[in-house]
């Protein structure tokens, strides 16, 4: 090949003083230097086989056990986000049903400042995993009903501005008050779809291990949230009526994370690859560790008295089981979408029904 | 109505100058220069900047009244490309509506829009689309919407020796590609079939704007078996969030009552 890459040299070979670069993809970026870094020659974008791996069966076809489907581009902030955006639901819905109740306000004030603080960390989480995050008001420009990240981001988006007038009218009296539980009462209806709708942001894909458990997954991420609310919660100073509340919601969010769990085993049982991506690797341990800590926190809670260090551990076990879930199920994810057999099984045996 | 492509693997020769015709004309960066030691197929798949990807499977079965002189063996080629689905995963998760369908029935991704969040690429059943981490933004084959903005017809299309790849008004191209089949068929060819050509043969999609004639399983060619855009099956997962919400609630007032009155 001749010289001509005093141009681009990214494998465009265009020279400028004979082509503009104008095309539909003319503006697609490419690391600089990477030719002397050797990327261009030599390094392999795809798994490669140094042997040929023994004859495949008849009936087991894949195209050189390549994927079907592109990996989930997503890094660990996304399950972060499903982590603290669910606490942020669960503790905006506890916080309306408080405001009702003759209750403490320092409970719902707390429940209204946690949520305000989880959204705007969400918020960050998710504009941190952008490839262009300065397009992230993008996420508003249209409303689209058959993408539940375009629903999710609207939810997340009103969330945000009812939990924190809410929380900042908390201390007021009189109309302000009344405006802060009005507020507080919306944020506690938002906060149902918004501790669940990253379950169907998932299962409305094409990974196998997502959309095979679609059923029970929205299940799994609200008791999920639920745990992670009264958990946060545990961490924080309260007097013996705030922690007997924090401990029942608590206490039915672990059981329902620890019941969800084994109903999403259940919904997905049926199809060995993908019911394999929950058990291995990755995803497996964080699966099997996630429930042994559920189970731990269940325990600790639900021992009598209220003193500081057994809230602190049952909080403390209760967050890691909680985060454990949505990282699991989403590695989970990940490795089904890695398998091109998973993508075939799931498919093959969905047509079968 | 609309435009697409009918691709007819068994007159493909694997020559790849529509995965070059597509580089050039697009102006798509290389994707590095590697040998996968499988096949002649170097490329392994579609990405952010391939657009047109040549399958290149060696079988241990012979095609119908096929004679060769290795025992059985043949060879399937394919020239794999976005299909344009007329019910597109990615477009239907696409948040920004960056993701649009345009004059010419095609799915095509607003690069000015995109924010890389990176939906539509666990949203496409086929694994096309895909971020390109340097570059941040989600790309695919535009069946060369500037190209046809001017008449023409697509750089791959234009490149193909053999008219594997077939390019025109979608209806015409399904009668074509249906006489094709019984061509073969007549011929001995009898496994021939097409692979998405309509919402009858593929609901899950709603039927491809660019369909395939095959002569195995899709799973041979790196297809998937049954397709399906996701959000045909979301109904149920907002039925179990909605169900889940209620839930959280009653465990929310039944953690409050009876709190406060000591």
């Amino acid at each position: 090949m001749t010289e001509v890459s005093s141009g681009t040299g990214d494998g465009r070979w265009i020279d400028p003083s004979m082509g503009m670069l104008i095309g539909e993809a003319a503006d697609q970026k490419v690391p600089e230097g990477r030719t002397e870094r050797g990327h261009s020659e030599g390094a392999a974008p795809l798994p490669t086989w140094d042997r040929e791996p023994e004859a495949r069966r008849s009936d087991d076809i894949t195209y050189y056990d390549l994927p079907v489907l592109k990996e989930p581009v997503w890094m660990w902030v996304v399950p972060a986000y499903f982590y603290v955006g669910g606490l942020a639901g669960a503790a905006a819905v506890l916080g309306a049903v408080a405001q009702g109740s003759s209750s403490s306000r320092r409970l719902v004030n707390r429940c209204r400042w946690t949520a305000t603080g989880a959204i705007v960390a969400g918020t960050g989480l998710l504009i941190y995993d952008l490839g262009r995050k300065e397009r992230f008001l993008n996420m508003l420009r249209v409303f689209r009903r058959t993408s539940p990240m375009s629903v999710g981001s609207w939810v997340l988006a009103a969330s945000g501005g009812a939990n924190s007038s809410a929380a900042v009218l908390a201390g007021t009296d009189g109309l302000l008050r009344s405006l802060g539980d009005l507020s507080g009462a919306g944020a506690g209806l938002l906060g149902m779809p918004l501790a669940g709708y990253t379950a169907v942001l998932l299962s409305n894909s094409a990974v196998p291990a997502w959309k095979e458990a679609r059923k029970t997954l929205p299940f799994l991420f609200v008791s999920s949230a639920i745990n992670a609310a009264a958990s946060l919660l545990d961490l924080m100073e309260l007097d013996d009526d705030e922690a007997r509340v924090v401990k029942r919601f608590g206490t039915a969010g672990r059981a329902a994370e620890l019941l969800s769990g084994v109903m999403v085993e259940r919904e997905i049982a049926g199809i060995e690859r993908t019911a394999r991506a929950y058990k291995e690797g990755v995803a497996g341990s964080l699966w099997r560790g996630g429930e042994s800590l559920a189970v731990t926190s269940l325990i600790l809670g639900v021992l009598p008295g209220h003193s500081r260090l057994k809230r602190f551990a049952t909080g403390v076990t209760g967050s890691a089981a909680a985060a454990a879930a949505k990282f699991a199920v989403f590695h989970a994810g990940k490795a089904s979408a890695r398998d091109p057999k998973a993508t075939f099984e799931s498919q093959r045996s969905r047509a079968a029904h | 109505m609309g435009t697409g492509f009918f691709t007819d693997t068994t007159v493909c020769i694997g020559c790849k100058a529509c995965e070059v015709a597509c580089k050039e004309w697009n102006q798509l960066p290389d994707d590095g220069m590697s040998f996968t030691a499988m096949s002649y197929d170097n490329t392994g798949d579609l990405s952010a900047s391939t657009w047109r990807h040549v399958a290149f499977i060696e079988r241990p079965v012979a095609l119908s009244e096929q004679q060769t002189g290795l025992g059985n063996f043949s060879w399937l080629l394919m020239s794999d490309v976005c299909k344009h689905c007329k019910s597109a995963g990615c477009l239907e998760n696409c948040p920004t509506g960056a993701i649009v369908r345009t004059e010419f029935d095609s799915v095509y991704v607003q690069p000015d829009i995109c924010n890389g969040c990176g939906y539509c690429v666990v949203g496409c059943p086929f694994g096309v689309i895909d971020r390109r981490e340097d570059d941040g933004r989600a790309w695919k084959c535009t069946l060369c919407y500037d190209r046809q903005k001017d008449g023409m017809e697509p750089a791959c299309a234009k490149a193909c020796p053999t008219d594997s790849i077939q390019f025109g008004d979608l209806d015409e191209l399904r009668d074509k590609a249906r006489r094709r089949v019984e061509q073969l068929h007549a011929g001995g060819v009898e496994e021939a079939y097409l692979y998405g050509v309509d919402e009858a043969d593929q609901p899950g999609t709603d039927g491809l704007n660019a369909f395939f004639l095959l002569v195995d399983k899709p799973e041979v060619y790196n297809l998937p078996p049954e397709p399906v855009a996701p959000r045909k099956y979301a109904a149920p997962a907002w039925a179990s969030v909605a169900a889940a919400g209620v839930a959280m609630a009653l465990a929310a007032v039944a953690a409050v009552a009876g709190s406060g009155r000591q």
